[in-house]
């Protein structure tokens, strides 16, 4: 469902326009159902990765599909729902607004936005809030409101960048079921994290990414065998990146 | 024009509720107030200058407009990353910007039509009371001077799209935007004074000096051209040709604008 080949990124910095490998040669296949998590330190590469899924950046070499579509064509992201990190949305429209705005795009009619807003403001925790201007929401709601915007035309991919992040307890466990329900309905799920206990709860599989390269892929079964725990699997990744003993 | 809609309705829902806009219409309103105060202290010419006080008035609170909430709204996507969302959905980046800027011309046009609304009732109330000084006085070339203001604000919006292109913040698209303003208004002048022969202006300029104004003159819009206030103020006529030659160039360059706006957003990344 999801493709990505041999894709590296390379970003300019500075004035000097020193350049900074974001992504080297990242080789992933995510299929059809499947709950990937991506799990990687801060500025692994994660986002960059979800990025050019998105079509927001542009690969230096390599390419991406999703749904045997090129991501670089609009219509690939017909049947995507994303979330960003740290989502920030039109101060003066509403969730319901927002809603509508995302049906439309994606081609839904009236009634269809409707139902489909009345059911996800429910599970996103947002009836006494839809009518409101999203510049008067905390952040929690703001994301739960882009959780909602991010699944409005019921896609067959959800991609979440740190979709955990800046939630309570109560959003967390909310975000968590959602995932749950999303693997039950079959939808694809390519989630990134740096938090191991999610990554552990919702993943059918999982990839860690430390420094632009993916160091290994594989099931959760498969990463935890023999009892160890993913931070014992993460930890030893990011030991041996950094050229230390694996613990 | 079903992908085109949603971007721009929400980009005009997102103006219009500004509280800028309320903040900028409340101004108008004083000023649509001075204006009667004003015009009653110069008895023999209260309907000229009403009529382009009033026209002024409609001029400076459109610019606050574009300046202060339009450009916010497409640079404020790209600030905030609110622009992650948007092209999330399965849109290109050109009916990004061709729907956004619909919704700016819907902001700019609903906005303008509720000032020169306030503006024809100051102009209905002074002549009322001062009917004689009102005789030489056209209302098709006031609508005409209002309508071309409008067609000027939305020249401005587009090239405030082109700089936001390019641009890292909503503050250098703000700046670039003033000063072409700036320029637009006072280039035409510039260029009739260096062009007049040295022994009416009274100093020599150099001919490099000339070749920079001329390629300015070409470069930027010249947008004085829109204003024709004072055609109003004293009930001139305006010729046909004039306003269609007018209305020609600020579309050719709306169109301009917007496509290289597009085509140079088609390359930019948002890491």
């Amino acid at each position: 469902m999801i493709t990505i080949n041999g894709i590296s990124k390379e970003f300019k910095e500075g004035i000097t326009g020193k350049c900074v490998k974001a992504l080297e040669n990242l080789e992933l296949e995510i299929k059809q159902g499947e709950v990937f998590g991506f799990l990687g330190p801060n500025g692994a590469g994660k986002s960059t990765a979800i990025k050019i899924l998105m079509n927001l950046i542009f690969p230096n070499s390599g390419k991406a599909e999703i749904g045997g579509k090129d991501v670089r064509d609009p219509e690939a992201r017909r049947i995507v729902g994303y979330l960003p990190e740290n989502p920030y949305f039109y101060d003066y429209l509403t969730t319901d607004e927002l809603l509508w705005f995302g049906g439309r795009t994606a081609g839904m009619d009236s009634n269809s936005i409707r139902e489909r807003s009345d059911l996800l403001v429910q599970q996103v925790n947002l009836q006494n809030a839809r009518k409101r201007p999203l510049r008067t929401y905390s952040k929690g709601m703001v994301q739960r409101a882009g959780l909602a915007m991010a699944l409005i035309h019921d896609p067959d991919v959800v991609i979440l960048d740190e979709p955990m992040s800046g939630l309570d307890p109560i959003g967390r466990k909310m975000v968590g079921d959602l995932l749950i329900e999303l693997k039950g309905q079959g939808k694809t799920v390519f989630f990134s994290s740096h938090i191991l206990n999610d990554i552990e709860r919702f993943s059918d599989r999982a990839g860690i990414i430390i420094g632009g390269k993916l160091k290994r892929v594989d099931t959760l079964q498969n990463l935890l065998s023999g009892g160890k725990n993913l931070e014992d699997v993460f930890m030893s990744e990011v030991a041996l990146a950094e050229g230390g003993t694996a613990g | 024009m079903t992908t085109f809609w949603p971007i721009a309705l929400i980009t005009f829902k997102e103006g219009i509720r500004n509280r800028a806009i309320y903040g900028i219409t409340l101004v108008a309103l004083m000023l649509f107030g001075a204006t009667a105060l004003v015009a009653t202290m110069v008895p023999r010419e209260v309907g000229k200058v009403a009529v382009d006080m009033a026209l002024s008035t409609i001029s400076f609170a459109g610019l606050l407009i574009v300046l202060f909430v339009g450009i916010n709204l497409m640079a404020k996507d790209l600030d905030k990353r609110t622009i992650y969302t948007v092209l999330s959905r399965p849109i290109s980046r050109s009916q990004y910007i061709i729907g956004k800027f619909l919704g700016m011309i819907l902001l700019i046009t609903v906005t303008m039509s509720i000032l020169s609304l306030l503006a024809i009732t100051a102009i209905v109330m002074l002549k009322n009371i001062h009917a004689g000084y009102f005789t030489r006085f056209s209302w098709q070339t006031i609508i005409l001077a209002d309508g071309l203001t409008v067609l000027m604000l939305i020249v401005l919006s587009a090239i405030s799209f082109l700089f936001a292109s390019f641009t890292s913040s909503s503050f250098i698209t703000l700046v670039l935007t003033i000063i072409t303003y700036i320029i637009g208004q006072s280039l035409s002048g510039v260029k009739s004074l260096l062009e007049a022969p040295s022994y009416e202006i009274g100093f020599s300029v150099s001919p490099v000096t000339v070749k920079v104004v001329t390629a300015a003159y070409y470069l930027f819009p010249n947008l004085s051209l829109f204003d024709i206030k004072l055609q109003a103020a004293h009930a001139l006529a305006v010729s046909p040709s004039f306003i269609l030659w007018t209305v020609l160039y600020g579309l050719v360059y709306i169109v301009i604008s917007i496509t290289l706006a597009a085509i140079i957003f088609r390359k930019k990344e948002f890491p």
